[in-house]
C-alpha cells in the first residue's frame, strides 16, 4: 500500500476556536511534505493529529487506509524536544526498549547518534541528558526517533532554536532519512530548511494544498 | 540543660550496649514504619498518578478531600481506627488491636494522603510534553505510567522520606493502637512518652537522639541514591 | 540503582523479622499506670512466665480507659484499683472473679513550705484547708484510680473544687503530675510507690514531701478481674483463671511483699482478707 496517512474534511477545536480546518490530506510513502504558515495557521496541531497524539474535532485521518493508529510507526520531534532526566544512551534507545527490543541496542544508538553528527558516541552515551546545550538536545533528540526507522519522522520546526553546526547537522540526518525513504512532514518557517530538504509545501491559514 | 548532658551521656550508652528494650523499640518503630510506607505507596502512588493525571468529573473535589486530610490529627486516626479494630468493632474479629498490624494500619492512613497529594501536585507539574514525549516513542499505557513514575522518581523519592518522617515520629497512632506493649508493640517515640512520664528525660532525650539517628542514615541514603540516580 | 533492590530488600527482611512472635500462651492485661512504673510488673513478669508458661502483656493506663478496653474485649484480664468503679464493672456483667490482691496507699504531698498548713492534719481537714487557702493543687484529671480516689476524698469533705483557679487538672500520668505539682509549687495525691519513685528522681532538689499520710481513707486497693467470657467470647477464660490464682498464691503474695524501691517496701499482700 503506498498511501500512509488521507483525511477528510478535517477540523480541530479548542475551546470553541477552530485552529485547523483541512478539506484534504494525503501523504504517500516516501514523500516529503512542508508545512508552511504564519503562526497560529495550525501546523503543530497538524503535526500532533499526524502524530496521533490527539483526534481531530470532526472529520477523519486514516493511516494506511484505516485501522489502529500506528504509533509505533510514526514519531514526533517537538520543537522543543523533551528528554528524560536519564543518560544520552536511554534517552536515544528509549523507543526501541519500549517496543521490547534488548539487543543490538548498542549498533542502533552508535548508528543514530553518527546520523545526527555525533562522531564520540563513547563519551555522550554516559553523560546526563540534563547537563547537555540546546542544539545536543535538539539532535539527541532526532537521534532517539531516527534509531525507531520510522515510516513518518515528523518534525516541527527542528531548526529553529538551535545554532548553526547543530542545524547542519539535523539537516543532514534528516536527509539521510529522506533518501533511504522515510516519510518526512516537517513545519517550518524557515526558507532556508525549506531549500535544503526540499518536497512538496503545504501552506496553512489558507485551507487548500498549493 | 543538665538533662541534654545527661541525654546525650545516655545516648551514647544506649548506642554502644544495646539492650534487649531498645533494639525491640527500634525494631518495632522500623518494621512498623516500613511496613506502613509500602502500603501507603503500593495504595497511594497509582491513587496520586490517576488524580494528578486523569481528567474526570469530581477530580478537583477529591483533591481538595486527599489536601484536607493532610491535615487529619494523628490521634483521630487513632481514634476512628481503634473503634474499627476493637473487639467490639467491625473488624473486631481479626483482633487486631495492641498489635503491629494495627498500628501499621492506622499508620498507613496517616501517610496515604501525603503520598496521593504530593504525587498528583508533581503529576500536575510535570511538562506535557514528557507525555507527549512518551507515546511518540510508542509508549503502551502501562509503559507511560511507568515511565512518568520513573520520571518523577526524585519527587516520589521525596514524598517517600517525607511520609517515613511523619509516620516515624508519630505517637498518637502508636500509643492508641499499638498500645505501647513492651517487646510487642513500643515504639521509639512511645517509649520517649512513656519515659517523660516517668520523669526520666535524660532516657527520653536519649532514645530522640537515637531516633534521630535513624532519620538522618535514612536521609543520607536517599542522597546516595539520589547521586548514584543522576548519571 | 542496582543496589536499590537490595536495599529493598534488605529492610524487607528486617521488617520481617521484627513481626512479633507470637507465643502459644499469651494473655492481655489491662492495668493501671502505677504498677508498670514502680516496675512491679518488671519484676514479676518473668516469674509469672516461668511458674505458668504464660507470656503476659499488658498496656499501662488510667483506670477508667483500662476498664473501657475490658468492656470492649480488647483485654483478657484486668489488675486496676478502683473499688468502686470495679463494682459497677463486675455487677452490669463486664467482668468475673474479682479478687483483691495487695494494697498501697495514697499520699498527700505537697511543698516544703506547706503554704496551707496542712502537715498533720486527717485528709478531710487538709483537703479544706488547701480550699480555703486556694493552694496550687494538682489533680490526674484522667479518669484513673488515683484520680477517682482523689475526687471521693473531695466529695467527703463537702467540697466542689473543680471550678476553681487553683485546681489544675493535668490529664497526665502520676510522675507527670509529681513534676507539675513541684513546678507550680502544689500540692497533689499520689500513690506511695510513685512518690518514692519520684522522690529518688529528685533527690535532695526536690522541692515537695508528704504532708498527711497514714489515714484509713488514703487506703488503695488493688484487685485482679476477669474479663466476663460470657460477653467476650474471644478472651482467655482458662489462661485467666490460671493468672487470678497465681497472684492469690502465697509464694506470690510473698514476693509482692519483698519487691522494694529505693529500699522500701511498696506494696501490702492482702489476698483472702
Amino acid at each position: 500500500m503506498n498511501l500512509l496517512y488521507e483525511g477528510h474534511n478535517i477540523q480541530q477545536i479548542y475551546a470553541g476556536v477552530t485552529v485547523l480546518a483541512l478539506t484534504s490530506f494525503v501523504l504517500r510513502r516516501g514523500e516529503v511534505l512542508a508545512l508552511t504558515g504564519p503562526n497560529g495557521s495550525g501546523k503543530s496541531t497538524l503535526l500532533r493529529l499526524l502524530a496521533f497524539l490527539e483526534r481531530p474535532a470532526h472529520g477523519e485521518l486514516l493511516w494506511r487506509g484505516g485501522g489502529n493508529a500506528p504509533r509505533r510507526d510514526v514519531t514526533l520531534l517537538l520543537q522543543e524536544p523533551y528528554l528524560l532526566r536519564d543518560s544520552v544512551y536511554r534517552n536515544v534507545t528509549l523507543g526501541l526498549l519500549l517496543r521490547g527490543q534488548k539487543k543490538g541496542l548498542r549498533e542502533a544508538f552508535e548508528a543514530a547518534m553518527h546520523a545526527v553528527g555525533f562522531d564520540q558516541t563513547a563519551g555522550m552515551a554516559g553523560r546526563s541528558s540534563h547537563a547537555l546545550s540546546g542544539g545536543e538536545k535538539q539532535r539527541v533528540a532526532l537521534a532517539a526517533r531516527l534509531a525507531l526507522r520510522p515510516k513518518a519522522l515528523l518534525l516541527d520546526e527542528p531548526t529553529s532554536s538551535v545554532d548553526v553546526q547543530s542545524a547542519r547537522a539535523i539537516v543532514n540526518a534528516v536527509r539521510k532519512a529522506i533518501d533511504a525513504g522515510t516519510s518526512v512532514v516537517y513545519a517550518t518557517h524557515d526558507r532556508q530548511l525549506l531549500d535544503a530538504l526540499g518536497g512538496r509545501e503545504l501552506a496553512l491559514g489558507t485551507g487548500s494544498l498549493s | 540543660m543538665n538533662y541534654f548532658a545527661q541525654g546525650f551521656a545516655k545516648a551514647w550508652e544506649l548506642l554502644l550496649h544495646m539492650d534487649a528494650a531498645t533494639v525491640s523499640a527500634i525494631q518495632v518503630t522500623l518494621g512498623s514504619t516500613f511496613c506502613a510506607l509500602c502500603a501507603a505507596l503500593l495504595l497511594g502512588l497509582p491513587l496520586g498518578f490517576a488524580l494528578g493525571y486523569c481528567q474526570f468529573p469530581g477530580r478537583r473535589f477529591l483533591r481538595l478531600i486527599s489536601d484536607t486530610l493532610l491535615a487529619f490529627p494523628t490521634v483521630l486516626i487513632g481514634l476512628v481506627v481503634y473503634a474499627f479494630i476493637t473487639r467490639r468493632g467491625p473488624l473486631g474479629e481479626f483482633g487486631l488491636l495492641f498489635t503491629v498490624p494495627g498500628m501499621v494500619i492506622g499508620q498507613t492512613i496517616l501517610a496515604l494522603p501525603i503520598v496521593v497529594s504530593w504525587l498528583a501536585q508533581a503529576v500536575e507539574n510535570l511538562d506535557r510534553r514528557c507525555r507527549q514525549t512518551l507515546l511518540t516513542l510508542g509508549a503502551t499505557p502501562r509503559q507511560l505510567i511507568l515511565l512518568t513514575l520513573r520520571e518523577l522518581r526524585f519527587a516520589v523519592a521525596m514524598i517517600g522520606v517525607t511520609a517515613f518522617g511523619r509516620v516515624v515520629t508519630e505517637v498518637g497512632i502508636a500509643t492508641m493502637l499499638g498500645g505501647n506493649i513492651r517487646y510487642a508493640t513500643r515504639t521509639m517515640t512511645t517509649a520517649i512518652a512513656l519515659e517523660t512520664s516517668q520523669g526520666e528525660f535524660g532516657q527520653g532525650i536519649a532514645l530522640g537522639l537515637v531516633l534521630l539517628l535513624i532519620a538522618f542514615l535514612v536521609n543520607a541514603l536517599l542522597v546516595i541514591l539520589k547521586r548514584r540516580g543522576r548519571t | 540503582m542496582k543496589t536499590f533492590p537490595q536495599i529493598v530488600l534488605f529492610v524487607l527482611a528486617l521488617a520481617l523479622t521484627t513481626a512479633p512472635v507470637q507465643a502459644a500462651d499469651t494473655l492481655m492485661m489491662a492495668t493501671t499506670t502505677s504498677t508498670q512504673d514502680t516496675g512491679l510488673l518488671e519484676y514479676l513478669n518473668p516469674i509469672f512466665l516461668k511458674e505458668t508458661g504464660i507470656e503476659l502483656k499488658w498496656v499501662a493506663v488510667g483506670t477508667g480507659k483500662a476498664l473501657e478496653i475490658a468492656k470492649n474485649c480488647d483485654a483478657d484480664v484486668l489488675l486496676v484499683h478502683a473499688p468502686a468503679s470495679e463494682k459497677a464493672f463486675v455487677e452490669a456483667g463486664h467482668g468475673i472473679d474479682r479478687r483483691q490482691i495487695m494494697y498501697n496507699d495514697f499520699v498527700l504531698v505537697g511543698p516544703k513550705s506547706d503554704p496551707a498548713k496542712v502537715a498533720d492534719k486527717s485528709t478531710a481537714d487538709a483537703l479544706k484547708a488547701i480550699y480555703q487557702a486556694k493552694a496550687p493543687f494538682v489533680s490526674r484529671g484522667d479518669q484513673s484510680g488515683t484520680h477517682k480516689a482523689e475526687l471521693k476524698l473531695w466529695k467527703a469533705s463537702n467540697l466542689a473544687p473543680d471550678k476553681e483557679s487553683f485546681y489544675i487538672s493535668a490529664g497526665q500520668g502520676m510522675i507527670a503530675t509529681l513534676n507539675m505539682a513541684a513546678e507550680k509549687n502544689g500540692y497533689a495525691l499520689t500513690d506511695r510507690g510513685t512518690w518514692i519513685k519520684f522522690s529518688g528522681q529528685r533527690g535532695a532538689t526536690n522541692p515537695l514531701k508528704i504532708v498527711v499520710e497514714g489515714d484509713k481513707a488514703l487506703y488503695n486497693q488493688y484487685s485482679v478481674i476477669t474479663v466476663n467470657p460470657a460477653q467476650c467470647p474471644k478472651t482467655k477464660a482458662a489462661l485467666a483463671k490460671k493468672f487470678e490464682d497465681w497472684w492469690v498464691a502465697p509464694t506470690t503474695q510473698q514476693r509482692i511483699a519483698d519487691f522494694k524501691l529505693e529500699g522500701k517496701q511498696l506494696f501490702f499482700p492482702n489476698a483472702g482478707k
